[in-house]
């Protein structure tokens, strides 16, 4: 062993000549760990709620459109414009992207929905409900009657809108809307089920039709489409996923836009980029009040041992291998209280990701941002949160030891040794 | 004509302190040859300690120059004296000062371990020189479990267990009791006949200084007299 382990070996022995003081310190800086993952796991599960309150409900993760879609939202531009596609293919091809898990067909109408004297302004959304479902959970929220079937002219719509126009399930509805050709395609539809999303833009204005039927209203043909809708395998990584799903649809015959979620609803993104943010002024204020405490124990522990600092320097040792003694010893604190930490909070973050405290019986959900959020307390662990609690309990061991390090060579070795 | 151990030249240290500044060593001029066996006697407070901190540069001068053997000390950075000390000087105290984290063995292989000496040599040295300063057995002990006559052995073999041109000792019997003073100083005398290593130590003990080929006696930070003599023995 060289003298490079010598100071290993005395760090270590003196942090166990008052193993209280050590064990305190380190059980304040592995509940600092503690609450920095755990503080972050809710932040990071409050994100991923509100990415997922934003995006499962109807807007998915990626949508691809035709390239001059957005923002108008003009009718005739359809994806591959009046010649439209061969819309299963192009599922097809995006789905076999390995990193993009379900994509679902649509298409936008608006209109005129009428029962009796009721008339009502609504949006038409024509889709194919078996693909829908793998992608959000519009159609999930059917709370009576079923699903339209197809063919069978049918038609879902909200709460809301069916008390407006004071229909319930089985009632007809008169629907007008303008047409590709230029004329107003009017039909008959029978009201299949309502849904309720608990949002009420959505359950007062739309309605949604098989694909197909909504197609044949609008005189369009089967292969036009507005949009694919479309699931990610991770939604943190939807802006670089739609990036290479545009890349591989590049060579596509029809020209198309993907995007993600982050680019459809930029202020969630920013609420999320907040959310990060939040998380690293979390692990920050969390550290920065760790430093003065394990400061404060080690300038004690150093001052403690001033006189052993002035007996190794007048054997030879550097100032520089004094300070580094304390600092070795700040490093082991440190690996130590985070050996402590990592042993307390993963059980505790695995416990609570896979058991969320519901607290329904406390509180109801609540609407906030445009989207219903459920009463539970969810916890998201990536490894990003320990690892970045990880360096900053580190860090902080080390920043706390350099000023008791620089302290203990401060003294002269002459006035140490006289106890002055 | 012997090698010199040591040189100082109207060496000055003053304190600056109010309303006075302390003058501990006033004009020291003295030279200390190898292998000599040198007692620093006089009243409390005429500067022994000052003197052997600065001779081994754990104190600046004011004024003055110090050299140890063909090297000056004094204009040194921290970091060359270091290096001299590691390399030249071997310093026990009056406290003994053993790191009570480490055993006997580790303490006294202390600056081997500094000087980067591989394990199997520093521990062959050391249990060598225990045995000579009849420490055997008790390599594994913390200074804790040791008295105070075998820590300061322990501490006299980590002064001199590097071969240092000269061992700088602070009054190393204060701590001790007559019986083990002498054994100490046995053991001191038998390191100084049989490896050449130069010691100058201070103190208040006559029996000690009876000890001395050489007693230099400090009065007010000056020396006062300085007797070269066949030691009596003990
Ligand atoms: N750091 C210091 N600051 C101020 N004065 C000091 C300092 N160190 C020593 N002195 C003074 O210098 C003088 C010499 O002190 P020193 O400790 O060298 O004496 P000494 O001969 O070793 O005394 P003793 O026999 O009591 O150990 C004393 O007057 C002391 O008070
Ligand atoms: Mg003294």
């Amino acid at each position: 062993m060289g003298s490079g382990g010598l100071w290993w070996r005395v760090a270590w022995r003196n942090l166990w000549r008052n193993s209280h003081r050590t064990w305190v310190t380190a059980s304040g800086l592995a509940f600092g760990f503690f609450a920095a993952v755990v503080m972050v796991g809710l932040t990071d599960g409050m994100t991923a709620e509100l990415v997922e309150n934003g995006t499962r409900l109807m807007l998915g993760q990626v949508q691809v459109h035709a390239s001059d879609y957005l923002p108008e939202r003009n009718m005739h531009r359809t994806i591959g414009a009046y010649d439209g596609v061969d819309v299963d293919a192009l599922l097809e091809r995006i789905e076999n992207h390995p990193e993009v898990e379900h994509a679902a067909p649509r298409l936008f109408g608006g209109g005129l929905l009428s029962s009796g004297e009721q008339t009502k302004a609504g949006l038409l959304l024509g889709l194919d409900p078996d693909r829908e479902s793998r992608v959000t959970t519009l159609l999930s929220t059917v709370i009576a009657g079923r699903l339209p079937e197809s063919g069978a002219a049918e038609v879902l719509i909200g709460e809301e809108m069916a008390r407006q126009l004071a229909v319930d399930v089985g009632d007809e509805l008169v629907v007008v809307a303008p047409a590709a050709d230029g004329s107003m395609g009017n039909d008959l539809y029978t009201v299949a089920g309502l849904f309720r999303t608990g949002t009420p833009g959505v359950d007062a204005n739309y309605a949604v039709l098989q694909l197909s039927d909504l197609q044949s209203l609008m005189a369009m043909d089967p292969g036009r489409i507005h949009e694919v809708v479309a699931t990610v395998s991770n939604s943190r990584e939807t802006p670089r996923i739609a990036g290479s799903l545009a890349g591989s649809l590049r060579e596509h015959p029809v020209s198309l836009d993907v995007k993600s979620w982050t680019e459809l609803r930029p202020e969630l993104s920013e609420a999320v980029a907040l959310m990060d943010s939040m998380n690293f002024v979390i692990v920050l204020i969390i550290f920065a009040m760790a430093i003065f405490g394990v400061a404060n124990t080690m300038l004690i522990g150093s001052f403690e041992r001033r006189r052993e600092f002035a007996v190794v320097q007048a054997l030879g040792t550097t100032s520089g291998a004094v300070s580094l003694t304390v600092i070795c010893e700040g490093i082991i604190l440190g690996i130590l209280s985070l050996t402590v930490g990592a042993l307390v909070t993963w059980p505790v973050m695995v416990w609570w990701h896979n058991t969320p405290p519901d607290l329904s019986s406390w509180f109801e959900g609540f609407e906030w941002s445009g989207a219903q959020w459920r009463p539970i307390l969810r916890v998201e662990y990536s490894l990003d949160a320990p690892l970045i609690s990880a360096v900053a309990l580190l860090f902080t061991t080390v920043f706390a030891a350099l000023y008791p390090a620089w302290k203990a060579t401060r003294v002269p070795p002459a006035d140490a040794l006289a106890d002055r | 004509m012997s090698e010199i151990a040591v040189r100082t030249d109207d060496v000055w240290k003053i304190y600056p302190q109010e309303p006075f500044p302390v003058e501990a060593v006033r004009g020291l001029t003295l030279t200390i040859e190898s292998g000599d066996f040198v007692a620093m006697a006089g009243p409390s407070g005429s500067g022994k300690t000052t003197v052997l901190n600065l001779l081994g540069g754990l104190t600046d001068a004011t004024r003055g120059r110090i050299w140890i053997g063909d090297r000056e000390l004094t204009g040194m950075s921290g970091k060359e004296r270091a290096r001299l000390r590691l390399e030249r000087i071997g310093f026990v105290f009056q406290a003994y000062n053993l790191l009570p984290v480490l055993t006997a063995l580790e303490n006294a292989e202390f600056t081997l371990l500094l000087r980067g000496v591989p394990a199997a040599e520093r521990h062959a040295k050391v249990l060598e020189l225990f045995h000579e300063i009849g420490l055997e057995g008790l390599a594994d002990r913390h200074p804790g479990k040791l008295s105070g006559g075998q820590q300061q052995r322990v501490a006299v073999a980590r002064a001199v267990v590097g071969d240092p041109a000269l061992v700088l000792a602070d009054e190393p019997t204060a701590n001790l009791d007559s019986g083990t003073s002498a054994s100490l100083l046995d053991t001191m005398e038998r390191l100084n006949r049989e490896h050449g290593t130069t010691f100058v130590f201070s103190t208040h003990d006559p029996r000690v200084m009876e000890r001395a080929r050489r007693l230099i006696t400090l009065v007010d930070g000056r020396i006062e007299a300085d007797d070269r003599r066949a030691p009596a023995r003990a």
